[in-house]
């Protein structure tokens, strides 16, 4: 498909988007910081404009037949030219309305949830930051120009982890971040110098086009699985999930606009953007798919165990991008990106919910949050409700319609198994979604040390709450959040039709149909709602999940399966006992043997030359007129 | 007698007395001494190379004169260094200011 130069309207615009945010940033940064009200009007005009200009774009461009691009040259040297500019695409468009859609929301959410807060002008500059970053990154035209844009995501993504850095744990949780990302990105960066040596071409659609055939296949899959790393860092993928839970010390809102539904979702818009690159080696395709698989069932067992709310979500966002990269794995584009943008809109609005809630009665244990009385505040319970119901995939709500269609592409795999791990996924993720609005609506008074657990959770929560210094209120600047997105997640699963008419360029791939499937997919998650209800639900339920009964896969699970235990390990034994030790000899031996030679051989001829200085003037006097008349006389008898 | 290898000897003859002086005198103002005989010895070159190679233009008496200008600052110089000294070590004696040895 051969691109077409975007026009002029097009290019003011997607500019305007691309710029504006980080405009705000700057100018609540540097100038307005103090002035808390003008910092959040310019935040929120600024990624407003974006917001309409996204729309815009999209409806606008709505049966586009080719991709829009435009592109200054920014750097050449011998064969490479790199390019900055952008690429809009029905991808990059259905991404560029959820980023800036979501962006904006949170802004507002943020008006109520950090009220009062002492660095509220300093936050939104870190959301627009972000916001520049990830619109910036939605579009890029290159590879280089969207590593760049992922790496100041990242930096956007620490700042706001580590927002209240007063606290330990947060400040802890934004350097684990920063560094799992950066250690998957390092995989990144090296797939880009692969390409950029043996393509010589950087741009996103040359890279679709060509490296297929350019490229050998062990290349090609080498420089996929390379970049694939990048994905496993930012999307938070097996080897290196543990960092997205510890993100949850970030405000809530943060978590949910960085931590949910944009940000780490980069990552399965990456492999998105490079797919028919990546379908051309089934071995990375395998690589994604068994990857994704991993993830998927070991954050969901995750989940099953946590008690504090923002953590089950966590799991579940690790584990739903999972079932993305499943989707992506198993071949089937459409998959993937249904499931990103029906995520990115539950998994907000669970998130924004999870906000006020936590807002509200100071705890993030959401059987606490019951006890105290949950049921009463109306607007977030549904929108909990409706947000769960569509993360479990109950008709007819997003996340429905988005699961089936990845089951269909899982279900034509040649290998049974990846669809059973994906039953057993929905099975597990219909239970801890269920297991939390159960108990979330029914609470239970009977259980003395829950009760008493929950309440040391709560006194500490107290203690957490007040140094933010939350003041109550805004309720409904966040309320309103919560209805505009719970429309989204009704909504969304009905649009399925037109999604893939519009990414599959106006000729869409039959999707596979299969009866049985949609009634054992339909079975596994009702199996996982009636184990919920039994167990959490019913009227004589202990509120106890079946896994107490197992106390040692318990503590495997709510261990994050002993993955950081092992990464302590690995830090101790290698970058310590290895790699530490052999820099720390080659400092002592090495460097500063040298330096220490240097001095000792200055301080030494320095001894040696100072027999000179005599201190008798004279003496030097008359070395001097000797050295003179030996030169006249040179001269004289030359 | 009247020629220009005279008046050269006697220079150097004069930059020869000055030179031993500085070289062998031990109190400052005995050195100080010898110098300006040395400038002494440059200025009659001056004078006796004007007088008897280019006489019309008097570059060589102006010469002089500069000369004699510089010797005057640099006695001033060069007493005050001596009265610091003196101040500092109760002495003009050159072989006892001898704090500079490496």
């Amino acid at each position: 498909m051969s691109p077409i130069a975007a026009d002029t309207t097009t290019t003011w615009l997607t500019l305007s988007a691309m710029v504006l945010p980080f405009a705000a940033f700057l100018i609540i940064f540097f100038l307005s910081r103090p002035r808390v009200a003008i910092s959040l009007a310019v935040s929120l005009i600024c990624s407003a404009i974006p917001l309409l200009v996204a729309w815009w774009l999209l409806l606008h461009n709505h049966g586009m037949r080719a991709p829009m691009v435009f592109q200054v040259l920014w750097m050449t040297g011998g064969q490479v030219a790199v390019t900055f500019g952008f690429l809009l695409d029905p991808l990059s468009l259905v991404m560029l309305v959820i980023v800036t859609s979501i962006s904006f929301l949170v802004q507002v959410y943020s008006l109520g949830y950090m009220a009062g807060d002492p660095g509220m002008a300093k936050y939104y500059s870190f959301l627009s930051l972000f916001a520049w970053s990830m619109i910036g990154l939605v579009v890029a035209s290159n590879l280089m120009q969207l590593y760049i844009f992922w790496e100041l995501v990242g930096l956007s993504s620490y700042l706001l982890i580590g927002f209240w850095h007063h606290k330990f744990s947060a400040s802890q949780a934004g350097k684990k971040a920063f560094v799992m990302t950066r250690l998957g990105d390092l995989g990144f960066f090296l797939g880009i110098i692969v390409l950029l040596l043996n393509l010589g071409d950087l741009s996103i659609i040359g890279l679709n086009s060509q490296a297929a055939a350019k490229l050998s296949p062990a290349l090609l899959t080498t420089s996929a699985v390379l970049v694939f790393c990048g994905v496993v860092g930012k999307s938070a993928q097996f080897p290196l999930l543990t960092w997205l839970p510890d993100a949850m010390e970030g405000p809530t809102p943060v978590s949910a606009l960085l931590h949910s539904a944009t940000m780490v979702a980069a990552g399965v818009y990456l492999v998105s953007r490079l797919y028919p690159m990546y379908s051309a080696s089934p071995d990375a395709l395998a690589v994604i798919l068994a990857i994704g698989t991993i993830t998927m069932l070991l954050a969901s067992t995750m989940a099953m165990v946590a008690r504090d709310i923002k953590q089950v979500w966590a799991y579940s966002t690790v584990s739903q991008l999972g079932f993305m990269l499943m989707g992506l794995g198993a071949g089937s584009y459409f998959a993937g990106v249904f499931h990103l943008t029906t995520h990115a809109a539950f998994k907000a609005l669970l998130f924004l919910c999870s906000g006020v809630f936590i807002h509200h009665f100071a705890t993030n244990d959401f059987f606490a949050m019951s006890k105290m009385g949950a049921r009463s505040l109306r607007i977030p319970m549904v929108c909990i409700t409706i947000a769960g119901a569509a993360l479990a995939g109950i008709f007819p709500l997003a996340g429905f319609f988005s699961k089936e269609t990845i089951m269909g592409a899982l279900a034509e795999l040649d290998q049974g198994v990846w669809l059973w791990a994906g039953l057993l996924g929905a099975f597990l993720t219909a239970y801890y979604s269920f297991r939390l609005l159960f108990v979330m609506w029914l609470p239970k008074e009977s259980h003395a040390p829950q009760a008493e657990a929950s309440a040391d959770a709560k006194d500490q929560a107290h203690a957490a709450h007040d140094e933010h210094g939350h003041s109550s209120g805004g309720y409904w600047a966040m309320a309103s959040a919560l209805i505009v997105l719970a429309c989204f997640t009704i909504a969304l699963g009905l649009f399925d039709k037109k999604l893939i008419d519009f990414l599959h360029w106006g000729s869409p791939p039959s999707l596979p149909h299969h009866t049985w499937l949609l009634v054992t997919a339909v079975a596994a998650v009702l199996i996982g709602v009636a184990l919920a209800w039994l167990e959490f639900g019913r009227k004589a339920s202990a509120q106890q999940g079946f896994l107490s009964r197992l106390p040692a896969l318990e503590t495997l699970f709510a261990q994050r399966w002993y993955l950081d235990a092992l990464y302590r390990r690995l830090t101790d034994y290698v970058v310590y006992g290895v790699f530490s030790r052999l820099f720390t000899m080659n400092d002592r031996r090495v460097v500063d043997g040298a330096i220490d030679g240097v001095c000792r051989g200055t301080v030494g001829t320095g001894w040696l030359l100072s027999f000179l200085q005599s201190g008798l003037l004279q003496y030097n006097l008359f070395i001097m007129v000797l050295i003179i008349a030996m030169i006249g006389l040179y001269f004289l008898l030359l | 007698m009247d020629s220009l290898n005279t008046y050269l000897f006697i220079a150097l003859l004069l930059f020869c007395l000055g030179l031993f002086g500085l070289l062998q005198r031990r109190s400052l103002i005995g050195m100080l001494i010898s110098v300006e005989l040395m400038l002494n010895a440059a200025n009659i070159n001056f004078l006796a190379f004007n007088r008897f190679l280019s006489p019309d233009p008097a570059t060589g008496q102006i010469m002089a004169l500069f000369v004699m200008g510089i010797a005057a600052a640099e006695a001033a110089i060069a007493l005050s260094l001596i009265l610091a000294l003196f101040r500092r070590m109760r002495s003009i004696d050159i072989e006892k200011a001898r704090e500079l040895k490496g």
